[in-house]
């Protein structure tokens, strides 16, 4: 996927004067106008899968080593009792919920752009896993989860020595 | 890869930095009752020790540090969000009681109560039967 802001025209500028002209001032705000609005639009079938346009939905990383999977989530704002992480073969499931604070109901809004609600995220990992040593730990609204490859999957990436005829 | 602006938009007015990471604008809810003004800020991967919130004259700034927590020998599969530092500036009204303001963090968010100065309270004037 291009980003909406490689479309569009860059006026090359010497770096000294970057800040001090309100045109590229101007200029830079237009760029992360586009680029919010746009990558709204792209991300709207993820939202929607998830319960509705604009639901909490966490963003994951994904590494692979050669002994294992390590999945990383953001999810601001959950408690770690309202998180459950499940296991079947070679997907990982995220699932959870995001609670809105109760207690200060009525209130005014000034801002709004805090997301809450249910999630739900399935990660395929393309390999068979071992569950039975998978780990996940919870800190500061990052979840961390570490999935070790089975046997067999460690044993299909083997590399094979070529030697030099 | 556009997936992470979901959750986090590059603040590309920052100051420059020395730090080699980018740094996020974090998502933020501002409300207020009749007492206090609350601001909430997803800033997942902070904890008390990494935010740093400083309120100079009118401006309120914060910013928060995350380590990058970079796995060696991993090789990204796929990615959604990007690691970086978090700031963010907002301008106080005077109406702020600045010598209350409470701070606290967890699960990644930030929660500041910014109780509203005595004068600026809505206050209720009794009338008296003539």
């Amino acid at each position: 996927m291009m980003r909406i802001k490689n479309l569009l025209p860059t006026v090359a500028r010497p770096a000294a004067r970057d800040d001090d002209h309100p045109f590229y001032a101007l200029q830079r705000q237009m760029n992360s106008l586009f680029d919010d609005f746009f990558s709204g639009f792209d991300a709207a079938p993820r939202a929607l899968a998830a319960g509705g346009f604009g639901a909490f939905t966490p963003s994951v990383d994904v590494k692979e080593s050669d002994k294992d999977f390590i999945i990383r989530a953001e999810l601001p704002g959950v408690e770690e009792k309202d998180i459950e992480v499940t296991l079947s073969g070679d997907t990982v499931t995220i699932k959870g919920e995001k609670k809105e604070e109760k207690e200060d109901k009525g209130k005014n809004y000034y801002y709004m752009e805090r997301s809450y609600g249910s999630f739900n995220r399935v990660i395929p990992l393309g390999a068979e896993t071992d569950a039975g040593k998978a780990s996940a730990s919870f800190k500061n609204g990052v979840l961390n989860i570490t999935v070790p490859k089975s046997q067999s999957a460690k044993a299909r990436g083997t590399k094979v020595p070529i030697k030099a005829g | 890869m556009l997936e992470k602006d979901i959750q986090k938009t590059e603040n590309v007015s920052a100051a420059e930095r020395i730090r080699n990471v980018k740094t996020f604008v974090p998502r933020v809810d501002i409300y207020e009752n009749k007492d206090s003004l609350f601001l909430l800020a997803d800033m997942p991967g902070v904890d008390e020790k990494t935010v740093d919130i400083e309120l100079e004259k009118n401006v309120l700034t914060i910013t928060g540090r995350v380590e990058n927590g970079q796995v060696k020998d991993a090789a990204m599969m796929y990615s959604e969000y990007e690691i970086g530092d978090y700031e963010r500036v907002f301008t106080l009204s005077d109406q702020i009681d600045r010598d209350k303001i409470v701070a606290t963090v967890k699960n990644g968010v930030l929660r500041l109560e910014l109780p509203k100065a005595e004068e600026v309270k809505p206050k209720k004037i009794a009338i008296k039967a003539a």
